[in-house]
């Protein structure tokens, strides 16, 4: 058999975080390596190297990830201190001030498949509610403190549109304990030394310190942001976009709760700060809390003070950890036989809880598209790069469109955020192209598109822009349709908030009764 | 609001019950929470259910005797219409009290504010049971009361038994029912389970003896076939909205 016709036997996972197991999973559960004939998927962790937790927010991408790999969410939301989110609160955006904010909820406008819903809204005399909670009923269920589901709900179905909030650290122990005892992945507990190379230039094996070579058929780099196999071994360069999005450092605490009663947030909440913004995550156990910032805009010890007069004075006697963050990506993800997940492949900051759901997005690609012989990888690889090109790109465009809306003026940070120069002229594009009309599904290009049209019109229209429909009134003319689907949310949102238990009683439910499984 | 006190022989001496008030207690339940061991009796007046309890969200048997919330189709001029009265009607309005870990004994309570309670009125009304004789003995009606009270405490671990059974098996499955009434009324039922019967049909036979030796096919197949109670309960409503129209 020559080198070509190679079959695909074997996988090696490099790097036990979330993403080396969540691949690893995926692919263990997509190739029934529970089986004898089964895929072998291997997943190297370092006894030595601490995992970086990126990241507590998820996608509703989440749920399907979880059912693919046959977890029960019960157990999820127990094991991993989880709890619920139903999109993203983003204050004090657009001017600073204290009743500044708007929502970008998981639940898509109501009726926004049959007419231009964002178009009627703005010429709209008879609706005067913020654009998210006239087309949605997911901003009321969060301003109350309300889940998205009752305890009769049966496992991952949702009454509205949910992800996760969890604790990253558990969430690796749970997934490496599922996809050892149940998936059937092997798991070995040594320090790579080195990258053997096969005369095709593959990577034929890895040497390790301590269980001597490990060879197969794809490696995958999860090796975070040390990038051992595609950055260091293939040198596959990185792609700063720091001249696009500022941030690069970031202060993480977690912050526990007051006591046992105090309300859990169903939704991120981030707060827009002088030179970067807050994150608020509520967990079971505690809160996630942490300012991202540019070092050029502010000083660490300025940055320190935000942080601390959000937290409030409690925050003396916790630990304040500072994490550096740099913005970009590699140029490509897959090359030869190895293929990067999760911080190997690059990191944008946490703006809209991209890290994990393109984890996901990677892992269920390569899981279903693993390719049979290595003669086919190379069109796999090319495909694979070709997408999420694509979808950082797009995830650049989305992150940046929250700065450029944004009319604050408070320091150099905001003002340099809206210059042009730092605009992707594919943004620009776009902004164009929505002067006079709503964003539609059409303005994108992929299948599976990470942010939907839906996503932008709540950004834009929550931060106040403005489409100009005067030569296109006639497009308008669906009023009383219109109309019918403002008052069908209305109702929507009574029934929610009639019906749905706060987000903490229903976690404490699950605690004790757990979800059924229909 | 209900009044929960333990019953007492030196309190509650004189106290009789309404039996037929009693049954008043199902008035406003379009369900009525029913136990293993009645199964029968049930299936042949109503279709048998699975719902989930709204507190816990775990799985519940019960008797379904409406279509609408707080529709009690059984409950018509103020008397029960079956011919079987289930075990938690039997009761009212006696119940177990709180039931602590190491405890043996059960407390018996009763409801004061039960439109069934009747204090010691010279009333002699042929419906009226004495909870005690005057001797202080425990009445005849009580014994059976506590008989009952007793049959639901074992009722309760048999539906556990069951319902772990099932789930295991993975034998329930969600029943959607539309139903449309002669006047064109439509309904739609949430929130109600039952036997998947192609799962059932494909256990194999080592499973199928777990469920027999545990007692629990016989419960199986009559939930199964109380469904076709579900014609009879259309028919009652029927009944009701037609003589609303008269």
């Amino acid at each position: 058999m020559n080198q070509q016709d190679k079959k695909i036997k074997t996988v090696v996972v490099v790097g036990g975080g979330i993403a080396g197991w969540l691949t690893a999973g995926r692919l263990a559960a997509h190739h029934k390596s529970n089986t004898p004939d089964g895929l072998n998927v291997v997943l190297v962790e370092s006894p030595n190297v601490p995992i970086i937790g990126v990241g507590e927010g998820t996608w509703p991408t989440m749920r399907s990830t979880l059912i693919a790999l046959g977890i029960s969410e019960t157990d999820f939301i127990r094991e991993c201190e989880a709890s619920f989110k139903q999109g993203a609160k983003f204050a004090k955006w657009v001017d600073g001030s204290n009743d500044d904010f708007y929502y970008h909820p998981l639940v898509l406008p109501q009726g926004f498949s049959k007419t231009d819903m964002a178009g009627h809204w703005l010429n709209n005399t008879v609706e005067s509610a913020s654009f998210s909670n006239a087309v949605c009923y997911q901003e009321a269920i969060c301003e109350q403190g309300l889940a998205p589901k009752t305890i009769r709900t049966p496992e991952y179905a949702a009454i509205a549109n949910y992800a996760y909030h969890l604790d990253s650290a558990k969430f690796a122990v749970f997934l490496q304990k599922h996809c050892t005892q149940q998936l059937g992945v092997k798991h070995i507990i040594a320090d790579v030394t080195q990258v053997n190379s096969a005369k095709n230039g593959d990577i034929a094996s890895v040497t390790t310190k301590q269980q001597g070579e490990i060879s197969g058929d794809l490696f995958v780099d999860c090796t975070g942001f040390s990038s051992l196999l595609l950055g260091e071994h293939y040198k596959v360069p990185f792609k700063p976009c720091d001249d696009v999005l500022f941030i690069d450092t970031a202060l993480a605490v977690q912050v526990p709760y007051d006591n046992e009663d105090e309300r859990i947030a169903s939704h991120t909440i981030s707060t827009a700060q002088e030179a970067g913004w807050i994150w608020d995550i509520g967990l079971q156990h505690r809160r996630g809390v942490g300012y991202v910032y540019s070092s050029k805009y502010s000083s660490e010890a300025q940055a320190r003070e935000k942080l601390k007069a959000y937290v409030g004075d409690k925050i003396e006697s916790l630990t304040v950890r500072k994490i550096p963050i740099k913005s970009g990506h590699r140029s490509h993800f897959w090359q030869n036989n190895c293929v990067a997940v999760g911080l190997s492949a690059g990191f944008l900051e946490p703006l809209e809880a991209s890290a994990l759901v393109l984890v996901e997005m990677s892992a269920q690609m390569i899981s279903e598209q693993l390719p049979h012989t290595r003669d086919i990888m190379d069109i796999t690889a090319k495909r694979f790069n070709e997408t999420f090109t694509y979808r950082w790109e797009k995830i650049i465009d989305f992150l940046k469109l929250h700065y450029i809306l944004s009319n604050r003026d408070d320091n150099a940070f905001w003002r340099d955020n809206r210059d042009p120069k730092t605009i992707p002229q594919s943004l620009q594009d776009l902004m164009k192209l929505w002067q006079y009309r709503a964003p539609a599904d059409h303005d994108f290009t992929s299948n599976n598109e990470v942010f939907p049209a839906a996503s932008y019109q709540y950004v834009l229209y929550g931060m106040g822009f403005k489409s100009d429909y005067s030569t296109t009134a006639y497009m308008l003319k669906d009023t009383v349709f219109a109309k019918s689907q403002f008052d069908k949310n209305k109702s929507m949102i009574n029934q929610a908030v009639t019906n749905l238990p706060s987000n903490r009683e229903l976690l404490n439910k699950i605690k004790h009764h757990g979800f059924s499984a229909i | 609001m209900e009044n929960l006190v333990a019953l007492e022989q030196s309190a509650h001496q004189h106290i009789k019950i309404d039996t037929q008030k009693a049954q008043s207690h199902a008035k406003n339940l379009n369900m009525i929470p029913v136990v293993m061991a009645e199964l029968s009796q049930i299936a042949v007046q109503q279709p048998i259910v699975f719902a989930k309890n709204s507190e816990t969200g775990e799985f519940t048997l019960n008797a379904l005797l409406g279509f609408e919330q707080h529709e009690n189709l059984f409950y018509q001029q103020s008397q029960w219409q079956g011919v079987y009265l289930p075990l938690q009607l039997q009761r009212q309005p006696f119940f177990v009290g709180d039931t602590h870990a190491q405890q043996t004994q059960y407390p018996v309570c009763i409801n004061l504010n039960s439109p069934a309670v009747v204090d010691n009125s010279a009333q002699s009304e042929n419906n009226l049971e004495p909870i005690y004789t005057q001797s202080a003995e425990e009445s005849g009606y009580f014994k059976q009361i506590k008989q009952c009270l007793g049959h639901l405490l074992q009722g309760e671990l048999d539906n556990k038994k069951l319902i772990a059974a099932l789930l295991k098996y993975e034998l329930l499955q969600p029943l959607s029912l539309e139903v449309t009434f002669e006047n064109n009324q439509k309904t739609k039922l949430n929130g109600l389970y039952t036997i998947n019967q192609d799962k059932l049909a494909q256990l194999n036979s080592e499973q199928i003896t777990i469920l027999h030796q545990s007692a629990l096919l016989p419960a199986i197949y009559t939930v199964i076939t109380s469904l076709g109670q579900i014609y009879p309960l259309i028919e009652r409503k029927n009944a009701v909205l037609n003589l609303a129209d008269d």
